[in-house]
């Protein structure tokens, strides 16, 4: 079980993309419209821009540590510490990340289908499938992701076209929305978007060589990058600005008006399944993540004991919010501000160290020769 | 005037009732020894069997009082493990060991040979009913009887070389020192020749009892496509699957299972297309069943298979030849059983279980069209009373308004809630399905369709159910009948229901619950090492030629690449070398 | 170690049972809620609101039961009660009426015509928050003093279907072929109400006020504001149209709004310009005046070819505003017998058609501008194209530089086909009276 784990690549995309995109089915075309207005496609291009570059560089100081996850790198930079260190900033920022999601899914739901079930009901389906889930490992996981994104991407599709006869250029004008400096600048905190493609560097020593490394990082960013945008402008070609700062849930609001004559109309249940779906195995990736990484991080043995106590701690943590209010302010403001810093500021810095470290010992073993 | 006394007095007076000792199934010794049979030993004593040694426990689980029976024959094995050069010593033998003349169907005739001037006394011991009479007259009892009498030319002195060179005119002679040899070969349908003055026998094999002969597959049946199907006799079967295959890298590796029944079976595999691993890992399992007697392939699959947990099947079970035959040339490995008209084939995908033989055979629009319908009938049959159930219940905007109050109108007098009326529905549906295996005779079928309808209009006409209920439920029923593989029309029978109480429970949230956990048992499952839900779980590079929906036959250039084989490349890049118009002629 | 497990799945069981066969939280049974297909809000005399629901009665509806399908009063009720808000109304219905009351298939709100002047927004805002509300549903406007949702909702008695659902369905999309309504949905509703750049429009409704043929009059027809000396068909508003029948509800002509606020009203015709305008329009029969035999009519069926080009600009500070209306007809009726569908005559067809069409157009975009004030067909959608971030346009203020634009309205229509007949036969002649 825990030696041969590999997956192909296929698996591992489809992975990162339930990561990222997952974001797309809760609030992110909302949150898009609220910084830059009328042009938030143009920032998710912008955004994906910058990761590009990002990962270029990451990709590259990445390739002397071939089928080594962040943690591992953090040992090679400070020993047993500096992988503990890593690991617990990993933890913290994973187990923030499932129980706001959880907390988000839950009330989502609640509020679109299930009104009067109490939240810790709704909560508990969620997490019943996340810990089956998790506790199967990663590798079913990333078979059924494999399975599930094109479906998924199917019902997205149906989703999108049922609502064009509601799209208006007009609605994307004026063309820069807010404002150049409102996009550029203030947006550029938002390639925390992307801050999913963490789970590729701890899925590193799964996918074993550094080309397929490459590859699935540059599809998997360009594939959700897709999504995402193509997600946001239709949803504010169909729902204009300023309105589109309002409805909560814009991938809901979409399907809600689907309406082909007198017999296709509110449909938006099916999508309820399709989103769910991405949910259940978004949130088992995160927990599985969380539980291997606190395996690894302190060196224990198995990682399925841990499955039953951060389940536990997971939804406890999920209903600390006091409302959807809240929980949705805790994951536009805080959460997506300061993920980059996780995923890219400490990854590179790490790279950076790790490469001049290894580059001493390398050149530590040439010269005794 | 007497007879109307008695009478009076049997009415009147008290009779004793008559002391007739009823038939009580006592305990065995060996079972009073061990605390009523091993079922129990668990429970009263563990401390103290374990203590007692594990010796007692073995001798209890299989304690029989046969056992003092076999204790005898194994120990006169010890003895009598050769044959012995008298005859009447052998005879003695085996008349304890066959139980003559209790057991009615053994025969043992004694006779005489004549050869090269000598007379020597013989026996033949054989099951009458297993055995082909014929052939023990003409072929064994005539020439030595009779044929001895020949001048042959030959120089043997030695009398059973002479008899098994020139008079046995049999073409299976088995010749052996062991009594065990030839018990085995008689109780198979053999017979065993005992020679007095040597101490080796013959054993032949004149199998001849009666039998099924080749027929039409009762559960796979198909319009395009040979009609044959396999019958009970082993080596009939491995006939008619070599007699497509032609081919001489298929292996027929004999084994045999069951300590008491030795029934044979035979691995096959094509020797150069399936991957030595596998074979082995198979040939391992087999081996390693320890069993007294096997009855069939159904009980086979169950001792093979990676998880009997799981509700969907790791190997497929046949009757059809060509469909064994197509998939050993794909690279898997077929165990034929002497017994079982069902063949079983492994490693199995999911998409293996949605295959009917007829997809290869008829072209290939019409086996797309075929395969789209088997799959919505899967889906079908899964999820539709489920998905009733969630947007009756919790989806009400999802309806169409008309239908909305056309089935409310007609829910409006029944008295259950949704979820009972299904239950209901669904149990009566499996219960006529169940019976209507048993109705006797040609009306059966016919009886349990329409009894069906019937009752179903009955009781919408008794307001217990709602019509759009029955439409659903047949329609369910029908599904489900539409996969090709039996077993796993089981298991999505049984799926069914854990879907309509997560629908009940939750809505779409529970089926999509159930759908996700699904999943993860079905990715992670494995059937002899290959992923089950291949291509489409881990991505394989010869992915969707034949999975989903099937490309015409002559794309259909590489075996499945799952299954690891050893020439991945079954036909050239153009199999259609007639389309070549002349410039490259070959 | 046996007994345990069997304990926990003992307690498992029961739990999991206890959940699911007592109906969880959510399950509701069909046909435990109530459908109010239509939803009608008038000022209240004692209260600020009164709540009417028109309430579907499916047993009456369904398969054949009571006998005879298209029963009109039996299979639906309507009920009204006097509350402070939406919700509030529906508890209290709640309270008298055996079902739970489930918005989810409400097609069509409808608002009095006092409600309206006052603003709407209150109410739209409450419906929208609601997940069981279509946003697809309608939005109607009842004209006339007093509590006209009510009377209206009460007067729509469906002859030709058992469904009143299926009545208003069918009746608000046929906008697509008369052309005297608009596809006025809730959510369009909502968007125009907060935008700067259009402003929405709600469908008329009305009480047909003629019992008998009698007392048929065209009184409250605007064709004497047209300068004609007769009606036309679209010269109506709804509650107005010459007819008896038993059909009593109506509905033709739109409510204009300014924000949530109404402002004014639009007669059938003007709708058609409207829907030109705006590139909705599906297609019409229209009534024209002969261009050569004045006393008679033509009559063609008109659609609209291509999406319209509307181009605006500043002058100063007055919006000009430059629209091309894109049209094909069908002959469908020449009464004067003339020959209009020959290849000579047909421009004269056109062209006559293009002036008719383009003066109704210029005079219904001048009355947005100066009468009404409101930009309903979208004219500064075009204009927001021109500014580069959302706060200049903001600035802009479109809204009130709408008034001082000036039209130029440009109608091009082609006649495509003639109908059955490819050449009118001169019928003076063949009558023998020569002329």
């Amino acid at each position: 079980m825990e030696s041969k784990i590999t997956f192909g690549k296929t698996e591992a995309v489809s992975i990162l993309i339930i990561g990222i995109t997952t974001q797309l089915f809760l609030n992110f075309p909302r949150v898009m419209s609220e910084s830059a207005g009328a042009a938030g496609w143009l920032l998710i291009i912008y955004v994906t821009v910058l990761t590009l570059i990002l990962f270029t560089i990451i990709q590259k100081l990445y390739s002397r540590f071939e089928g080594k996850d962040i943690l591992d790198i953090g040992e090679t930079v400070g020993g047993g510490i500096g992988r503990v260190l890593i690991g617990v900033i990993y933890l913290v920022y994973y187990i923030f990340a499932v129980s706001i999601t959880l907390r988000e899914f839950g009330e989502d739901l609640k509020i679109i289908a299930l009104t009067r079930s109490p939240i810790s009901f709704v909560l508990l389906f969620f997490t019943v499938g996340m810990a089956i889930g998790a506790y199967y490992g990663i590798e079913p996981l990333g078979r059924l992701a494999a399975i599930v994104v094109p479906i998924v991407i199917v019902g997205f599709i149906i989703v999108l076209s049922g609502t064009v006869e509601y799209y208006d250029i007009s609605h994307i004008l004026p063309l820069m929305g807010t404002g150049p400096y409102n996009i550029f600048v203030n947006g550029a905190t938002r390639i925390s978007v992307f801050s999913g493609l963490s789970m590729l560097f701890l899925m590193a020593p799964f996918i074993g060589a550094h080309r397929n490394f490459k590859k699935v990082g540059l599809y998997g960013i360009l594939i959700s990058s897709f999504f995402l945008t193509i997600g946001t402008l239709i949803y504010l070609l169909s729902i204009p600005y300023p309105y589109s700062n309002e409805g909560f849930l814009p991938v809901y609001q979409l399907s809600r008006k689907i309406d082909y004559g007198r017999f296709f109309q509110r449909i938006e249940s099916i999508f309820v399944i399709i989103w769910t779906m991405t949910a259940l195995v978004y949130l088992s990736t995160v927990l599985f993540f969380i539980t291997h990484l606190f395996k690894k991080t302190f060196s224990l043995k198995f990682y399925r004991p841990l499955v039953a106590p951060m389940t536990v701690i997971v939804f406890t943590l999920s209903l600390v919010p006091q409302s959807l209010m809240k929980a949705i302010e805790l994951d536009t403001q805080v959460f997506r501000i300061f993920a980059w810093i996780v995923t890219f500021g400490i990854t590179l810095l790490l790279l950076l160290i790790g490469t001049v470290v290894k580059r001493k010992k390398e050149g530590g073993v040439k010269r005794e020769k | 005037m007497p007879s109307i006394k008695k009478l009076l007095k049997d009415l009147l007076i008290f009779k004793e009732p008559e002391k007739i000792e009823k038939f009580i199934l006592k305990e065995t010794e060996a079972e009073k020894r061990c605390g009523n049979g091993g079922g129990n030993v668990g429970k009263d004593n563990t401390d103290g069997h374990e203590k007692e040694g594990t010796s007692e426990k073995v001798s209890c689980r299989s304690g029989q009082e046969g056992k003092k029976q076999k204790g005898s024959r194994e120990n006169k094995d010890e003895d009598f493990d050769n044959i012995k050069k008298k005859l009447s010593d052998n005879i003695e033998y085996l008349k304890e060991i066959f139980t003559i003349p209790d057991n009615g169907d053994v025969v043992l005739r004694e006779f005489e040979i004549v050869a090269k001037n000598r007379v020597i006394p013989a026996c033949i011991i054989y099951f009458d009913g297993m055995t082909n009479g014929n052939i023990i007259n003409t072929n064994i009892l005539q020439p030595l009887m009779l044929l001895s009498n020949i001048e042959i030319k030959g120089n043997e002195n030695d009398v059973i070389s002479f008899v098994k060179n020139h008079l046995l005119t049999h073409n299976q002679i088995k010749l052996t020192k062991k009594f065990v040899d030839v018990i085995d070969g008689i109780n198979f349908g053999g017979c065993g020749i005992f020679i007095d003055g040597v101490d080796v026998a013959f054993s032949c094999d004149v199998k001849g009892w009666e039998h099924r002969g080749v027929e039409r597959p009762n559960t796979e049946l198909v319009l395009r496509g040979p009609q044959e199907g396999f019958t009970e006799l082993l080596r009939v079967n491995t006939a008619l699957i070599r007699k497509i295959l032609k081919d001489e890298d298929l292996i027929a590796e004999s084994i045999q299972i069951g300590k008491k029944s030795k029934t044979p079976c035979s691995l096959m595999f094509i020797k150069d297309i399936a991957n030595d691993s596998l074979v082995k890992e198979v040939r391992r399992r087999l081996k390693g069943i320890k069993i007294d007697y096997i009855f069939d392939t159904g009980e086979l699959e169950q001792l093979l298979e990676d998880d009997p947990f799981m509700t969907a099947p790791q190997i497929v079970a046949t009757e059809r030849p060509d469909r064994v035959a197509s998939m050993l040339s794909e690279g898997r490995v077929a165990v034929v059983m002497q017994g079982s008209p069902f063949v079983i084939v492994m490693p199995v995908t999911n998409s293996d279980l949605l295959h009917s033989p007829e997809d290869s055979y008829v072209r290939f629009p019409y086996a797309n069209l075929l395969r789209s319908v088997r799959i919505v009938a899967v889906f079908m049959s899964l999820l539709l009373p489920g998905l009733y159930i969630a947007i009756t219940n919790f989806h009400h905007e999802m309806i169409p308004t008309d239908l909305l109050l056309a089935i409310e109108a007609s829910r409006e007098r029944v008295p259950f809630p949704s979820v009972i009326e299904i239950l209901i529905m669904e149990f009566a549906f499996e219960l006529i399905r169940e019976a209507g295996i048993r109705i006797p005779g040609p009306i059966g079928p016919t009886l349990g369709i329409i009894g069906a309808l019937i009752l179903g209009q009955a009781a919408v006409s008794a307001n217990i159910v709602s019509p759009i209920l029955i439409i659903i439920v047949a329609v369910t029923g029908i599904g489900s009948f539409a996969i090709p593989n039996f077993s796993l029309g089981f298991a999505f029978r049984i799926h069914r229901f854990a879907y309509i109480l997560l629908a009940a429970m939750a809505g779409f949230l529970g089926i999509t619950l159930g759908l996700f956990v699904q999943g993860i048992l079905l990715t992670s499952a494995k059937s002899f090492g290959v992923p089950f839900m291949a291509p489409f779980g881990p991505n394989t590079n010869s992915g969707f030629v034949d999975q989903l929906l099937r490309s015409p036959i002559w794309k259909q250039e590489k075996r499945p690449d799952y299954l690891n084989v050893k020439e991945p490349e079954k036909q050239p890049k153009i199999s259609r070398q007639w389309l070549d118009t002349g410039k490259n002629k070959k | 170690m046996k007994n345990r497990i069997k304990i926990v799945c003992f307690v498992f069981v029961v739990c999991f049972l206890s959940t699911t066969m007592t109906g969880c939280f959510d399950r509701r049974e069909l046909d435990d809620l109530a459908y109010p297909i239509a939803i009608g809000l008038d000022k209240g005399d004692n209260n600020f609101l009164k709540l009417t629901l028109q309430l579907a009665v499916p047993t009456a509806i369904g398969t054949g039961e009571g006998g005879g399908g298209a029963g009109g009063s039996e299979s639906i009720s309507v009920t009204t009660v006097e509350t402070p808000s939406i919700y509030s109304g529906l508890n209290m219905i709640n309270t008298y009426l055996s079902k739970q009351i489930n918005l989810s298939h409400a097609k069509v709100l409808v608002f009095s015509e006092d409600l309206a002047r006052e603003g709407m927004n209150k109410y739209i805002n409450a419906i929208l928050r609601s997940r069981e509300f279509r946003p697809n549903a309608f939005v109607l406007v009842a004209r006339g003093k007093g509590a006209m949702a009510e009377k209206y909702i009460r007067s729509v008695k469906p002859e030709l279907e058992a469904n009143p659902a299926k009545y208003y369905e069918l009746v608000l999309r046929a906008y697509r072929y008369t052309g005297f309504t608009a596809d006025a949905q809730l959510v369009n509703f909502h968007h125009r109400m907060t935008s700067y750049d259009i402003q929405p429009v709600a469908v008329l409704a009305g009480v047909g006020t003629f019992e008998s043929l009698g007392e048929i009059d065209a009184e409250e027809s605007t064709f004497r504001e047209k300068e004609r000396e007769y009606p036309f068909e679209g010269d109506f508003k709804a509650g107005d149209m010459p007819k008896v029948g038993e059909v009593k509800s109506e509905t033709m002509g739109l409510a204009v709004f300014k924000g949530a606020r109404m402002v004014g009203e639009i007669d059938g015709e003007e709708t058609i310009y409207y829907l030109m305008v705006s590139g909705e329009f599906g297609y019409t029969y229209m009534t024209l005046p002969d261009p050569i035999n004045k006393d008679t009519f033509v009559i063609l069926s008109v659609k609209q070819s291509r999406p319209p080009v509307k181009k605006v600009k500043m002058e100063g500070d007055k919006p000009v505003v430059s629209v091309k209306v894109k049209l094909e007809a069908d002959i469908l009726s020449i009464q004067s017998g003339i020959n209009y569908e020959s290849t000579d005559k047909v421009s004269v067809m056109e062209e006559s058609a293009e002036e008719f069409i383009k003066s109704g157009i210029q005079r219904y975009l001048k009355r947005t501008a100066e009468e009404l004030n409101s930009d309903m067909c979208g004219i500064g959608t075009n204009m927001k194209g021109k500014f580069l971030t959302w706060s200049d346009w903001e600035k802009f203020d479109w809204k009130s530089k709408y008034k001082d634009s000036t039209f130029d309205v440009s109608v091009d229509l082609k006649i495509r086909r003639p109908g059955l007949l490819v050449r009118s036969a001169d019928t003076q002649i063949m009558e023998g009276e020569g002329k």
